[in-house]
């Protein structure tokens, strides 16, 4: 991504006054980025009358009481525990029979191949709400509801469309050549795969496993459809606190609970940053 | 590859895609043209009063042999979609006598068409589709402005600061939605911070969450906010492809700075731009979080909230199932351009 420094850049011969319009265009964009986060973190840690105070304080004193109701009181870490269960299974299985499939369309190149990848786009467009009815209706019907199979299951799926595309560039990008001495070797194709490709492909099975893991812990729209309140994800646990507007404590913990949702992300963003800027940009920037 | 190593290959993926979303879709098709209910019977008893004996018709569900209540399944044809669209309310709005304007002159063409209008934003689903289509309008050119300066800023400053920006920028990317909407909702709530400073501005106080125009706004605001970094990270990513030849080019041939970013970057970067605009096509179609947190479909309703609605409040799998429908077909309208690039793409590929 990054050039040989010698190449002249926009920064060259830059007017002040359009350096200074940069930095305050590019200083206003960091705070409005940040500072959602940054307030809300904050609020936290206080008594409701502090965190909406008229005006408002920079210091106030220091509370973890919506921390403890929240996560003892309301038993938040068993959510913490469907979330992980969740995310987990969906990352574990999405990857591997994404993987597998995506590896097999970059190699072969017959028409079935490509309607299959044409398909996926299209799945890939569908609103997650398109079905919804169908799930509720079915899973409901079988008596699989209220199960984390069936939440993971369904979410690696609608996950797949994306998950294949984004894999499959990943292994355009690695020469034919490779397999093919493995094959000439001796190795099976599955062999060939395993031992030969999978390990050139860690940076785009971690780029594609970030975007997953995203999409499952991020869901609220299915996870808060097909989970009753005690199997129930962060995320969509969430929903309980949503609309307290009117109960100061209850409202609190709301914020005690979306921090405690953020914090793992960015973590996530610290430590991933460029494979995340990557994946975004996969893709995209090649055509 | 072998075409049978391949279908061994594709197969658990493509039994997922098949079970669990080409299914479903043909199932939302059947569900949406019955109809379902509990068969109820009414029970009369007799009640006993003080000042005398009456007879009460209560409805009770009827059992069967393994004590399950009795579902009813009533083909309806086209009747749930015609509810979804309201087309009776619509015939309606469209042969309503208009031609007087409450103050009892005759009304203008202008008035006519705005009171037409508002009848049949009214109805559930078109005004959904109203405020889908406006948040996309605005949001669209916004945060490819926004990106876009951003990209040319952040390309313009000196490295150590970059990751900071990226950093910065990625948060409101990344985060859950439903977060990132309260995040800004719990900004504007009555007595926080933003309101709390937009009165000592002399801005008045305003009620954010109160009337329909300051949740729109908000809510717009919001996808701008979420939107932005996807669309600065892929042209920054892009900048750094612009050849440093052809800059160095135009600087020579005597291009102000201005002209080079007019002739020379904005060009090379159209596929970009073409590219995060269908991909936020796409996502504005569906927008969802941010209706639900501030809204909950009052003033401002989206159509994947609304189905989302119809499914969760009403418990109507049938209703939901057209609504879902309705919105599909928008989608593939979106997905053309997309699908003709890709099939021109791969087929060369493939070839």
């Amino acid at each position: 991504m990054s050039q040989p420094s010698d190449t002249p850049n926009l920064a060259d011969r830059m007017p002040f006054w359009l350096m200074a319009l940069t930095g305050i265009g590019l200083t206003l964009w960091v705070l409005a980025a940040a500072f959602p986060f940054f307030w809300m973190t904050l609020i936290s840690f206080r008594l409701p009358v502090d965190a909406f105070s008229v005006p408002p304080k920079l210091i106030a004193p220091f509370t973890a009481e919506h921390y403890w109701q929240l996560w003892v009181g309301d038993r938040f870490w068993l959510k913490f525990l469907n979330s992980t269960i969740i995310t987990v299974g969906v990352l574990v299985i999405s990857l591997t029979i994404g993987c597998l499939a995506a590896y097999a369309l970059a190699r072969y190149g017959g028409a079935l191949g490509f309607w299959l990848l044409l398909v996926a786009l299209i799945f890939r467009a569908l609103p997650h709400v398109t079905l919804l009815p169908s799930y509720k209706f079915a899973f409901f019907e079988l008596g699989l509801w209220n199960r984390y199979e069936t939440l993971i299951v369904i979410l690696v799926a609608i996950n797949q469309p994306f998950t294949i595309w984004m894999l499959r560039s990943f292994f355009m990008n690695i020469p034919r050549e490779l397999d093919e001495a493995a094959l000439v070797d001796g190795c099976s194709r599955i062999q060939a795969f395993v031992k030969v490709i999978l390990p050139v492909m860690w940076p785009g099975i971690i780029t594609t496993g970030l975007f997953s893991f995203l999409l499952a812990y991020n869901d609220f729209l299915i996870s808060s459809q097909m989970m009753n309140a005690d199997k129930m994800t962060m995320t969509s646990a969430l929903s309980a606190y949503m609309n307290a507007d009117d109960d100061a404590f209850k409202l609190m913990q709301g914020v005690a609970g979306a921090v405690s949702i953020t914090a793992p992300l960015v973590v996530l963003v610290l430590f991933f940053q460029k494979q995340l800027v990557s994946g975004l940009t996969q893709g995209a920037v090649k055509g | 590859m072998p075409f049978r190593t391949f279908l061994g290959f594709v197969l658990p993926s493509v039994v997922a895609m098949l079970m669990l979303i080409a299914l479903p879709l043909a199932g939302v098709v059947y569900l949406s043209l019955w109809n379902s209910y509990t068969k109820t019977n009414f029970v009369e008893t007799t009640v006993r009063t003080p000042v005398g004996t009456r007879v009460e018709r209560r409805p009770v569900a009827e059992l069967d042999a393994a004590g399950k209540p009795v579902i009813v399944r009533e083909w309806y044809g086209s009747r749930n979609f015609e509810t979804v669209l309201g087309t009776a309310n619509l015939a309606e709005a469209w042969e309503r006598d208009r031609t007087v304007a409450s103050g009892g002159q005759p009304a203008s063409a202008w008035q006519r068409f705005k009171a037409l209008f508002r009848d049949v934003t009214n109805v559930k689903f078109w005004g959904a589709l109203e405020f889908t289509l406006l948040y996309t309008a605005v949001t669209t050119p916004v945060i490819l402005a926004l990106g876009f300066l951003i990209a040319l800023g952040v390309n313009s400053v000196v490295r150590e600061l970059k990751g900071v920006l990226i950093f910065a920028s990625l948060l409101p990317f990344i985060v859950t939605p439903v977060v990132g909407s309260l995040s800004i909702k719990w900004l504007f709530l009555d007595n926080a911070i933003i309101t709390v400073w937009l009165e000592q501005l002399g801005f008045g106080k305003i009620y954010f969450m109160q009337n329909a125009f300051t949740t729109r706004l908000l809510i717009i605001l919001v996808g701008i906010w979420k939107a932005t970094p996807f669309v600065f990270i892929v042209l920054y990513a892009g900048l750094q492809t612009v050849p440093s030849e052809t800059r160095e080019a135009a600087i020579i041939d005597g291009a102000n700075r201005w002209q080079t970013i007019r002739y020379v970057i904005i060009p090379h970067l159209m596929p970009l731009f073409v590219f995060v605009t269908l991909i936020h096509l796409m996502d504005a179609y569906r927008v969802f979080e941010p209706i639900l947190v501030f809204s909950g479909g009052q003033g401002a309703d989206s159509l994947q909230h609304l189905t989302y609605k119809i499914l969760s409040d009403e418990q109507n799998f049938h209703k939901a199932s057209a609504a879902a429908l309705m919105m599909v077909l928008g989608i593939l309208v979106l997905l053309i351009p997309l699908i003709i690039k890709t099939y021109k793409d791969q087929r060369r590929a493939f070839a």
